[in-house]
């Protein structure tokens, strides 16, 4: 089976608070849709900082979401926005922006914004020239909605921030408008000039960093955000762990690693070892590594592969690093940290799920419980869909 | 004279054996005794299989030479394993 759709759409944002806050006050949310190929991405910038802030962008999130799904009306939508939004003890106003993106693969995409900088719409290295649609609330005459229809290709990146980018540095020379969203622009070209492939989530990262540059001593004098949304081929893992049910699989669950156009995991010693005997390839383990490797057997080698680890432990250690929030403080032990640093490199997970069971693994006198394979793999499924936004195909053996 | 005796050894961490402590025996290389220290490699391995196998008895295993199975391993009794093999293999 091959996995569907030729393009993968990541959506990143990275974001940095406002020096001395806890949380953020702008806020994004992102939505697959997978059975209408469509991606939903919001951004928007709470008035002021802190949690006052962060309220009124969380507000306005999932509010336009919401609507966005829906196919609600752009005015009426902005209308109920700004009517909902709590009015500011300070300023006497309601006030929160947005960019949200309805993307349709290979059909027409609308974008709708409201006060944030206008988005950038890059294709080889160009901004390309996108035709706004204005309207004014009759309500609300002050506030200004613009809608832009765009037909984005695999390759483009549509990207997004809150002012903190665009004023970054405000005031200094040599940008005393800030940095604005040419220098921004200028950035982000000269990024993906070097490095045409970037993901999203370095280039987000890799923007909000720069706009901080500009800020006086590196300060965070703004909430910081920046979006990123990257068409592109997927990159392509495919995870095996268990042996098949039946041994006479084994040579066919083996092809699956010599014909696979991307990375491979193997996970699991008894996996490994079939796969070995059948392609003829050696497992190259280093015993020096075992004391280095924190609480997990340490990582192996295999021509063609791209690591191969312990199963049943490393998954379940994987899954509760995946799933903590707070992330975990604890040292991570080295075959969970690589393999959770291809997960995080790759749009599109296979696991391949072997469901022989090891009766030893049942034994009651074992001093940890070690769970179903099957059923750690569907942790780690759910985590990695919700809240990696990765697309993941599980297939039993 | 005869070629000196080499033997391998391969610790098991597979996950009944690791989680029944055979990442402690990857001390093993640095407590060999001299007359076996330019003998022995040690190494890891991916499952062995044996915990499968009730004939085996019990875990962590380690696998001398390919052949010999040293079971419940503990770093004295494969220290006591390999002494056996090198005189055998000095007869």
């Amino acid at each position: 089976m091959d996995m569907p759709n030729d393009v993968f759409v990541e959506m990143e944002c990275f974001q940095l608070c406002h020096d001395g806050e806890n949380v953020c006050g702008d806020d994004f949310l992102f939505e697959r849709i997978e059975n209408e190929n469509r991606h939903l991405a919001v951004l928007s910038d709470g008035l002021g900082s802190g949690i006052k802030a962060n309220l009124l962008a969380c507000m306005t999130t999932t509010m336009a979401l919401e609507f966005v799904r829906s196919n609600m009306d752009v005015l009426l939508s902005a209308e109920i926005i700004m009517d909902t939004l709590p009015v500011c003890e300070v300023r006497k106003i309601s006030y929160a922006t947005f960019s949200i993106f309805d993307l349709q693969i290979g059909g027409k995409s609308r974008i709708i914004e409201m006060d944030n900088p206008p988005f950038i719409h890059l294709r080889n290295g160009k901004d390309l020239k996108v035709s706004r649609q204005s309207m004014v609330s009759e309500r609300w005459p002050d506030r200004r909605v613009n809608l832009a229809e765009i037909y984005a290709i695999s390759g483009d990146r549509l990207i997004a921030f809150s002012d903190g980018v665009t004023q970054a540095g405000l005031g200094q020379a040599p940008n005393k408008f800030g940095w604005r969203r040419e220098g921004a622009l200028e950035f982000i070209q000269r990024k993906v000039e070097e490095e045409p492939e970037i993901s999203a989530r370095d280039l987000s990262q890799a923007v909000v960093m720069e706009a901080r540059r500009h800020n006086k001593n590196c300060a965070c004098i703004d909430d910081i955000s920046c979006m990123v949304i990257y068409l592109r081929r997927p990159r392509r893992l495919r995870l095996l762990t268990g042996p098949p049910f039946r041994a006479d699989s084994d040579a066919a669950y083996a092809d699956l690693v010599r014909n696979f156009d991307g990375k491979v995991i193997l996970s699991g010693g008894t996996t490994a070892n079939i796969v070995s005997r059948e392609l003829g390839r050696k497992i190259d383990m280093d015993m020096k590594l075992v004391m280095k490797a924190g609480s997990l057997p340490p990582p192996a080698r295999m021509e063609g592969v791209d690591l191969v680890t312990e199963g049943i432990l490393t998954l379940t250690e994987v899954a509760q690093r995946l799933e903590a929030d707070p992330p975990l403080t604890t040292p991570v032990p080295l075959a969970a940290q690589e393999m959770i640093s291809l997960f995080r490199a790759s749009d599109e997970i296979e696991f391949v799920v072997g469901t022989k069971v090891n009766e030893a693994h049942q034994d009651p006198s074992l001093p940890v419980d070690l769970e179903i394979r099957r059923n750690i793999v569907r942790r780690l499924k759910t985590v990695l869909e919700n809240k990696y936004r990765k697309r993941v195909l599980l297939r039993f053996f | 004279m005869s070629e000196p005796c080499k033997m391998k050894v391969e610790i098991c961490l597979g996950t009944t054996c690791y989680v029944l402590g055979s990442f402690r025996l990857s001390a093993l290389e640095e407590q060999l005794p001299p007359e076996l220290a330019d003998r022995v490699e040690v190494a890891g391995a991916a499952c062995l299989g044996l915990c499968k196998d009730r004939n085996y008895g019990k875990a962590p295993f380690v696998r001398i030479n390919g052949n010999r199975v040293v079971d419940n391993a503990t770093i004295e009794k494969v220290l006591d394993a390999l002494k056996e093999e090198l005189e055998k293999c000095n007869e």
